[in-house]
């Protein structure tokens, strides 16, 4: 099974896979084709924008407000490390187990995931904007939602990006698990090989990283577009939002 | 490619028959209720141990092997900055493939098993040791730099005997999300064949007991790799803790 | 009027001036020949053609503007930049002979950020070179505890980290790790510029007295020309790329700017300038009527006739000075107890600047020059100091020795 062309021939199976649909290794239905993946696709991004709309409607907030009081940081913190402890997979386990399965759910699940990129960025986007400029800014007569608005959010915004950027990619990648919560993305095939084979779990892989890393890519050149131009170029300021988490952790632990 | 792991078994693919023999003395209905059944728990704790012990081995091999990579790789793009960019969009883009597609990928090439599920973890652990390694080596202040040379490091002795112990709190955090990571991922590889506790936690999904364990396990061992990194590095760094007197 | 002793590194240099720890090292003569050095692509040369002596033991400070390649000639010397053509003799040796961490090793270096590893403790930072020498632990001990002992520092900064000292006792650590093996030659980047400055004139006092006993080769970089004229020996003004526009003993370079540039960055105060150079004691002194409380006041204006100084000094049972008397001082029988104005008093050792500056401060324009107990040896008039100032050959009345222009300390 490993020899050279037999791998090609594996791979070159599953891109057919991708593009004409055969009958399914159980018989009966057709799997396989563009339909079936590009409505695979469907539900997969409809899952992911559902949970990453839901975690920015709460996260979005309360970062931006607790970075603006500049306090709550080891709330922030706090999050985004219990975030990283947890891992995906228990935690759409411990969802089924406890609450069921169903689109609602996993949606939920997937948000919770999201929320702790979204909430540090946001949070440390905001407390990274110069202290001078926002004092400046209050000694001009601007107000407090003035500044927020004119000030930190611009300034905030190539970070909080980088955190929806962070959240996009990982909730894309969890939602191939979702399958097991009765959520049919493209994890399907991956999952539930018997019906599709093994041409069809490589197809489904296949589609799956390219939609990841489209989706890193193209969210990579929103966060840059976002960047106001003087800030461009400058390394720290563009790069993917999820090493400022540890950033945040140094700086908060210490004050 | 598991050989040389040879004495420990490989679960079959799902655990199949790993949780679902749930027959036992205390609490049957409980159990058959798919409860949290603290009687059950304590009567099969045991189960969960050599999946523990596999996730452990999974979680700190690829430890080991993405440290020592990219490590290794920080340190030459140190001096070579060009190397940079290449490595962290090389790294970069193995980090965005999701790793339950990067293991069905890599099936047909690495066939089920240890090999492949390492291959996935470690990856993962690349673009974020490799990074943390470089921010730390490049904040180590530059007078100090100046300094040493200026009083006849050699430039294997100012790496060894300035920046990088000064870069270690900086390699650490690097390490601690690593650790974390990994864990949460390593759930993932008995899809590629590799058991960890992932098995016990797909084998029963309805069990609130299973998941439970399983999961407790899984968040444990996050936490425990995260403070045990935590403390070594504490205990290497003794001077960032000196308070202005 | 001098500033007392706060740390016991005077005394300590004084007591123990050659180390048990280091044999006794002697200075670096140190010659500049045609050094050049160009950076690729760009048009101009960041430093022309320089050549300098050095003699052994002296403090040449490069100074100059933002710019001008003085950190760049310094850093030349222990190769941390390689010049691009000429060469840097150390005692007559080219400093390429050697590999450079090698004679880095050699030579003192102190940078004005410290450069301090935060990670050791204060006693490992000071053994560094000791260290990479290869020095036994019983001696690097040793010397560790003499050393910061040299510099004015507790033992108990020992056990310390960086982190944990002020800017001013970090500096001081600096000045010790670079002594740590008594180099022949040291490098010092605007060392004491980022300390607050009433630290910053305590510390270049404390240096100038330990270097008094050292007697090390130094190159001192500063932008800063007070610090030039109170540190160097000799001084190098560098003008912005990288032209020496004059190397000259403090003294010469304050009396005869080469150019415009020099007289610019020197100064329009120059002259007064010249006072930090000078002490009491290169001024002849003068004399005048030392009159006692309850002298007669017809008596004291007889002796007012022959006079230098035209106000009689009251003087106690020591010949400590206590109060000037003027005319209206002088008008009943005998001197009134408690009459008088208050007297500047200075020491032969002060510098010229602060005599200067204390007799400005009194209603009588003279200040009484007291020995170390405290009675006076003559007067100081601030027609002397401004005779001092003056250029060219001294004022007909004859001069004794010692009134030519100050040659520094």
């Amino acid at each position: 099974m490993s020899t050279p062309l037999a791998i090609l021939g594996i791979f070159g199976d599953a891109i057919d896979f991708i593009f004409n649909a055969r009958e399914a290794r159980t018989g009966g239905a057709e799997v396989g084709g563009l339909g079936e993946f590009a409505s695979l696709t469907g539900k997969h991004l409809l899952v992911t924008v559902a949970a990453v709309g839901l975690a920015s409607l709460v996260a979005l907030p309360l970062g931006l407000y607790l970075g603006h009081k500049r306090r709550g940081g080891f709330l922030a913190v706090s999050v985004s490390n219990v975030g990283r402890a947890v891992p995906s997979l228990v935690l759409i386990a411990l969802f089924i187990a406890f609450l069921g399965v169903g689109f609602a759910n996993v949606a939920l699940a997937l948000a919770l995931l999201a929320i702790p990129p979204i909430l540090t960025n946001a949070y440390v986007g905001v407390t990274q904007v110069d202290r001078d400029v926002i004092d400046a800014a209050v000694g001009q007569g601007l107000t407090d939602g003035q500044v927020m608005r004119q000030i930190e959010l611009p300034l905030a915004l190539p970070l909080i990006f980088g955190g929806l950027r962070t959240s996009v990619v990982n909730v894309i990648a969890t939602a191939t698990i979702a399958p097991i919560a009765g959520v049919v993305t493209l994890g399907d095939p991956i999952i539930s090989q018997s019906v599709y084979g093994d041409a069809g779990k490589l197809a489904a892989a296949i589609v799956v990283a390219l939609l990841a890393v489209v989706a890193e890519v193209g969210l990579g050149a929103a966060q840059r577009a976002v960047t106001p131009a003087p800030l461009r170029g400058t390394p720290g300021a563009t790069r993917r939002g999820r090493f400022f988490v540890k950033t945040a952790g140094k700086g908060l632990s210490t004050s | 490619m598991s050989g040389a792991l040879g004495s420990i078994p490989l679960l079959a693919q799902g655990g199949e028959g790993f949780v679902r023999n749930r027959e036992s003395g205390s609490g049957a209905s409980c159990v058959s209720d798919d409860g949290v059944c603290p009687a059950w728990i304590v009567d099969h704790f045991d189960r969960y141990m050599e999946p523990l012990g596999r996730h452990v081995l999974l979680t700190v091999v690829a430890l080991a092997i993405g440290f020592s990579i990219s490590f290794t790789l920080a340190l030459l793009a140190h001096r070579r900055r060009w190397l940079i960019a290449p490595v962290v969009q090389l790294t970069g883009i193995l980090y965005t493939i999701p790793s339950l597609a990067l293991f069905f990928l890599l099936l047909p090439i690495t066939g089920r098993g240890f090999l492949t599920a390492e291959i996935a973890l470690v990856s993962y652990t690349l673009l974020i040791i490799f990074r943390n390694v470089v921010t730390g080596l490049d904040g180590v202040p530059s007078d100090v730099v100046d300094a040493a040379r200026g009083m006849g490091l050699n430039d294997r002795q100012v790496l060894w005997r300035v920046e990088i112990p000064l870069a270690l709190p900086e390699i650490a955090a690097g390490l601690r999300i690593a650790a974390t990571t990994t864990v949460g991922l390593a759930s993932l590889a008995f899809f590629a064949g590799a058991g960890g506790l992932g098995d016990p936690i797909y084998a029963d999904l309805n069990f609130k007991s299973n998941v439970l364990v399983a999961g407790g396990l899984c968040v444990l061992l996050a936490i425990a790799l995260d403070l045990l990194v935590l403390a070594v590095q504490r205990l290497l760094t003794p001077w960032t803790r000196a308070v202005p007197a | 009027m001098s500033t007392p002793d706060q740390t016991p590194s005077g005394a300590a240099a004084a007591a123990s001036p050659a180390s048990a720890a280091s044999p006794d090292r002697a200075p670096a003569q140190l010659e500049f020949v045609d050094v050049v050095k160009r950076y690729p692509g760009a048009s101009a040369a960041t430093i022309e053609s320089l050549s300098l002596d050095v003699p052994a033991g002296e403090i040449l400070v490069l100074v100059g503007p933002s710019g001008c390649g003085k950190t760049t000639v310094m850093r030349m010397v222990n190769r941390m930049i390689e010049p691009s053509g000429g060469q840097i003799l150390i005692d007559g040796e080219p400093n390429t002979t050697r590999p450079a961490a090698e004679l880095r090793r050699d030579i003192g270096y102190v940078i004005q950020q410290t450069g301090l590893f935060p990670h050791r403790t204060i006693a490992e930072n000071v053994a560094t070179v000791p260290k990479l020498l290869g020095w036994p632990k019983a001696r690097i001990a040793d010397r560790t505890a003499e050393l910061l002992e040299l510099v004015g520092l507790d033992p108990e900064f020992a056990g310390r980290y960086p982190a944990q000292l002020s800017g001013g006792q970090r500096q001081r650590v600096g000045v010790a790790r670079a002594l740590a093996v008594d180099p022949p030659l040291m490098l010092m980047d605007e060392p004491f510029g980022a300390i607050d400055p009433i630290t910053r004139e305590r510390l270049q006092n404390e240096f100038l007295r330990l270097q008094e006993t050292l007697k090390r080769t130094i190159v001192f970089v500063t932008h800063d020309i007070d610090e030039a004229i109170k540190m160097g020996d000799r001084i190098a003004v560098m003008r912005p790329g990288g032209h020496l526009a004059q190397y000259a003993t403090p003294a010469e370079l304050l009396l005869s700017p080469a150019d415009e540039f020099v007289e610019q960055f020197v100064g329009a105060d120059r002259a007064l300038k010249r006072l930090a150079l000078g002490r009491v004691r290169d001024l002849r002194l003068e004399e005048t009527v030392r009159v006692r409380y309850g002298d007669p006041t017809a008596w004291v204006r007889e002796q007012l006739r022959t006079s230098q100084v035209p106000y009689p000094l009251v003087v106690d049972a020591d010949g400590r000075p206590l109060a000037w008397l003027d005319d209206d001082d002088l008008r009943g029988e005998r001197v009134v107890e408690g009459v008088g104005s208050a007297v500047a008093t200075v020491e032969r050792d002060d510098i010229l600047r602060d005599a200067f500056s204390d007799v400005l401060a009194h209603r009588v324009q003279f200040a009484a020059v007291v020995d170390g107990h405290g009675a006076v040896i003559g007067i100081l008039s601030s027609d002397a100091v401004a005779r001092e100032l003056a250029p060219g050959p001294a004022p007909v009345e004859p001069v004794e020795a010692g009134a030519g222009p100050g040659t520094g300390s």
